[in-house]
């Protein structure tokens, strides 16, 4: 069980002028309690604290106040790798790429083991990444849509009691989602892992047993997602909403 | 024949147990401490009798040489001049290197001056590495100049390492390419404490569909400075890239200056260079991974440096 309690997150405002610092909440006071083994589906606007909120649960974002509790444990305080051993994992929406380094290296790390076969039977057992990928770099020459498979199989390998993904649809092709909703499920009921799901696709919304809709940093509902649908319509959630709300800019680009 | 010393000298400069299998020449000190030669590959020393000629038969497929020099005297700063001939068609692996262990307060040195001549169609791929060790003050210098003369459809892959216990580097490369021949070049340089190193490079597109790809990894620990200059000169159609990126750890310095002329109208060129520190999207995705921030900094490096 993931608890946030009161969970609230700041961060300078970038028009302050350094004197007189003024402060911009991107996370507003979120309690919320991820149940074990449960499938969650996050969505919202661009810019409502999603990924934010998901930052903060991995550590990557420092918490401003209020607390995160897993399995009884206060882990508020306890620094990324240390939740990662603790159990948390995040799979990032903007995948690092790095020089040199290769798939093998992240999912040896990942797994705790370079053994061949046992690599090689994660890979299977995520399906989604080729053998092949195995010795390439991963670096700038991968596509969108191959690194975020290499993010996903990293995020597996871990066999996390809590796997966060983050927007995990990105770059990938319109008939891979299907196969990667099916393999989150499988994990999630396989090895009862506590999965989130940062989203606005609605094959993890449909997915998910739990769906919360963040805005403006807060959450606005909880609970399945017919109940969301006049909310979610009215919110028109579109992917490129800060690119279509302007007053001179009426063009769809969805 | 060989020590201690001699031995973790050369596993750590050419991978090697022990004395290698097929052709080798071993220098040690300044003077030759073992060489065998091959049906295909010949090992001479040179006239002057300061340096050796390799010559690789044309034809020469899957074969080897190692010629790592081994330093381990105080003050002695030993010049070679090494010429290699690689015979058309050939396709070798050439193994060099030189390890110094330095016990006392003098500097000792080694510079090594290696042409080479790759002839039409042959292949080799050349693998140097730099070593220092020993618990000796006197400071370490290695100043390597490669020159590199390739023919019609000539292939080199280079790669140049040095990671870390030489105190002063001051690297040469020069290549010239025929048509149709193709060089990829890798340096490698870790630096730390208050070392040097230099690396300058010029690299002529002389021929017709020639092509050059040289990457220059660097990561600079704690004072450490490193320069690295790459002169790309196309003088036909032909294409070129350079890719250098450095790591700054600490206080170290870096200048890394790419420069592309074209003096042909149908170059085509690129470059990339970067100095930074280790990027933080790299060290959150390992920390995420269960690793804390020192084995993920440790992990970057030597994917970097590979």
């Amino acid at each position: 069980m993931l608890e946030l309690k009161n969970v609230t997150f700041e961060v300078p405002d970038a028009d302050s002028d350094g004197e007189n610092p003024h402060r911009k909440t991107i996370v507003n006071d979120v309690s919320f309690t991820f149940e074990t083994g449960g499938f969650y589906a996050i969505t919202g606007p661009n810019g409502s604290g999603k990924t934010s909120l998901a930052k903060l649960i991995m550590g990557i974002n420092p918490l401003t106040s209020g607390k995160i509790v897993l399995d009884g444990k206060d882990i508020s305080d306890l620094p990324i790798h240390e939740r990662s051993n603790s159990g948390i994992v995040y799979g990032f929406q903007h995948p690092a790429r790095f020089k040199g380094t290769t798939f093998r290296d992240l999912l040896s790390i990942a797994a705790g083991t370079d053994d061949e076969d046992r690599l090689v039977r994660l890979i299977a057992r995520v399906g989604v990444c080729s053998l092949d990928f195995l010795d390439k770099p991963v670096d700038s020459k991968l596509s969108g849509g191959e690194i975020k498979k290499i993010e996903l199989a990293t995020v597996i390998a871990r066999n996390p009691k809590v796997a966060i993904y983050d927007e995990p649809d990105t770059g990938i092709d319109l008939w891979t989602i299907g196969p990667m909703v099916d393999l989150l499920k499988r994990e999630q009921k396989e090895n009862n892992t506590t999965t989130i799901v940062v989203s606005h696709n609605r094959a993890f919304l449909e997915a998910a047993d739990t769906l919360l809709l963040i805005r403006k940093g807060r959450i606005a509902y909880d609970g399945g997602l017919e109940g969301a649908m006049p909310m979610l319509e009215d919110l028109s959630v579109c992917t490129f909403s800060d690119k279509c709300e302007g007053e001179n800019d009426v063009r769809c680009y969805r | 024949m060989l020590d201690a010393t001699d031995k973790q000298i050369l596993k750590e400069v050419a991978d090697l147990e022990g004395i290698p299998k097929g052709a080798y020449n071993i220098r040690k000190n300044g003077k030759l401490l073992g060489r065998e030669v091959s049906a295909n590959i010949n090992i001479t020393t040179n006239e002057k009798g300061d340096g050796i000629i390799i010559d690789i038969k044309p034809g020469t497929k899957n074969e080897s040489v190692h010629i790592p020099v081994i330093l381990s005297q105080a003050g002695l700063h030993d010049t070679v001049y090494n010429t290699f001939i690689i015979g058309e068609d050939a396709d070798v692996t050439i193994v060099a290197g030189c390890g110094i262990h330095c016990g006392g307060k003098e500097s000792e040195g080694h510079s090594g001056i290696h042409e080479f001549q790759i002839k039409k169609g042959a292949r080799v791929r050349y693998v140097e590495k730099h070593v220092a060790i020993g618990d000796g003050t006197g400071r370490r210098i290695l100043n390597p100049t490669t020159k590199v003369f390739m023919e019609e459809n000539a292939y080199a892959e280079m790669e140049l390492t040095q990671l870390g216990g030489v105190d002063e580097a001051r690297r040469v490369n020069e290549a010239v390419l025929g048509a149709g021949a193709a060089l990829l070049m890798t340096e490698r340089v870790m630096t730390e404490k208050d070392q040097m190193a230099e690396s300058k490079n010029d690299i002529a597109l002389a021929g017709t569909d020639s092509k050059a790809n040289v990457i220059s990894r660097s990561v600079l620990k704690n004072d450490s400075v490193q320069d690295f200059y790459v002169n790309l000169t196309a003088k036909a159609k032909c294409y070129g890239h350079i890719e250098c990126d450095a790591i700054i750890m600490d206080n170290g310095k870096n200048q890394t200056v790419p420069a592309l002329r074209a003096l042909h109208p149908d170059a085509e060129m690129t470059h990339e260079a970067s100095i930074g520190k280790i990027a933080n999207d790299q060290l959150m995705k390992l920390m995420s991974l269960g690793l804390d921030y020192d084995a993920a900094v440790n992990r970057i490096i030597q994917g970097f440096l590979r």
